[in-house]
C-alpha cells in the first residue's frame, strides 16, 4: 500500500461529527451510526449474501470504530476509515464458500475462445434504457453473480462499482496498490459481464 | 491498426484493448491511448459489443439500489451505543 498521506484531509464531511463524537461519543456517536449504518449493511450483504453475517459485520465495524476513535488521525477520510474496518473484518471472517471458492481469475479465460462466442451486435440488455432492463431478478442474479466472485475481487468490485470509491481510496481501504486494485477489478467485471450474458443468453 | 475480422481476439490491439478496457470505462487511460483505442473501436466491432456490454455490467452494479436497514439492525446498534457509553 502506498504511504499514508501525511496531512488530515481537509474535504471530510464527516470531520466535524467525528470532533464532536472524540469529545462526547455518547452524543455524537449515534449520529455517526445513523450516517453509515444503511451503507455498512449493504456492503456487508453484498460481501456475505446472507443478512445475519451483514447485521454482524455492521455491528462489529461500529465496534471498532467506537474503541479506536480516538486513534484516528484524519489522513484518510473518515468513511474510508470506516469500510477500512469493515473490508479488514470481512477478510478475517472469510469462510470457505461453497459459492466463492478462493481462487485467481486470469483475463484469459474470459477471452471469446471462438468466432461463434462473439457476438455481432450489442445485445438488447446493454442496448436498451438502463430501467427497461434493470429488474428484481436481475437484481437477483446480480447478487448471486457478485457472491461467486473469489473474495478478494468481490471486495474491489463491491468498493468501486456499488460503493462508489475511486481506485486509490479502494487501495487504501484495502492495502493494495492502485494498479492492482485496477487488474482485480477489470477481472471481476469481466467475470460478471460473463453471468449477465449467460442469463440473458437463456432468458 | 490492422484490418481483421470478427474475430476471437487474435488481433494484438483486440487483446490490448481486452485487457485495459475497464481503465478505458474509468477514464483512467492517457489521451492518445484514448484516441488509439476509439480508433479501434470505430473498425472492430466485436470490441465495440465488448465494451458495451461490460459499460452495461458496471452500470446495473452501480444502480441495483440499496436495501433498507432492518429497524431490529438499528435497535441493536442503538442499545450497543447505550451499553458502550455508559461510564
Amino acid at each position: 500500500m502506498s504511504e499514508p498521506t501525511r496531512y488530515p484531509i481537509k474535504s471530510d464531511p464527516d470531520a466535524e461529527l467525528v470532533r464532536a463524537a472524540r469529545a462526547d461519543q455518547a452524543a455524537a456517536f449515534p449520529e455517526l451510526v445513523k450516517r453509515y449504518e444503511r451503507a455498512l449493511y449493504n456492503f456487508g450483504l453484498k460481501m456475505c449474501g446472507v443478512a445475519s453475517d451483514a447485521e454482524d459485520l455492521v455491528q462489529d465495524t461500529f465496534l471498532n470504530v467506537y474503541r479506536y476513535l480516538d486513534g484516528f488521525r484524519n489522513e484518510t477520510k473518515f468513511k474510508n476509515w470506516v469500510y477500512r474496518i469493515a473490508a479488514s473484518i470481512c477478510i478475517k471472517k472469510r469462510r470457505k464458500s461453497k459459492f466463492a471458492p478462493d481462487r485467481e481469475l486470469s483475463l484469459d479465460e474470459f477471452l471469446p475462445t471462438d468466432e461463434t462466442a462473439v457476438e455481432g451486435d450489442v445485445p438488447a440488455w446493454a442496448a436498451l434504457p438502463l430501467d427497461r432492463v434493470l429488474n428484481d431478478e436481475l437484481r437477483r442474479k446480480l447478487q448471486e453473480a457478485i457472491l461467486a466472485l473469489p473474495e478478494k475481487y468481490r471486495v474491489v468490485l463491491v468498493l468501486r462499482d456499488v460503493e462508489g470509491f475511486s481506485t486509490e481510496e479502494s487501495a487504501q481501504i484495502l492495502n493494495l496498490t492502485p494498479a492492482n486494485v485496477k487488474v482485480r477489478l477489470h477481472r471481476a467485471r469481466l467475470f460478471l459481464r460473463d453471468h449477465l450474458k449467460s442469463y440473458f443468453d437463456n432468458v | 491498426m490492422s484490418e481483421h475480422t470478427p474475430h476471437n481476439h487474435p488481433d494484438f490491439r483486440c487483446r490490448e484493448l481486452f485487457a485495459r478496457m475497464s481503465e478505458y470505462l474509468d477514464n483512467e487511460l492517457d489521451g492518445s491511448l484514448c484516441r488509439e483505442i476509439e480508433g479501434h473501436l470505430n473498425e472492430c466491432q466485436a470490441c465495440k459489443v465488448c465494451l458495451s456490454t461490460l459499460k452495461r455490467t458496471v452500470a446495473l452494479c452501480r444502480e441495483a439500489g440499496a436495501a433498507p436497514i432492518p429497524e431490529t439492525l438499528s435497535r441493536r446498534l442503538r442499545e450497543l451505543i447505550a451499553t458502550l457509553a455508559k461510564p
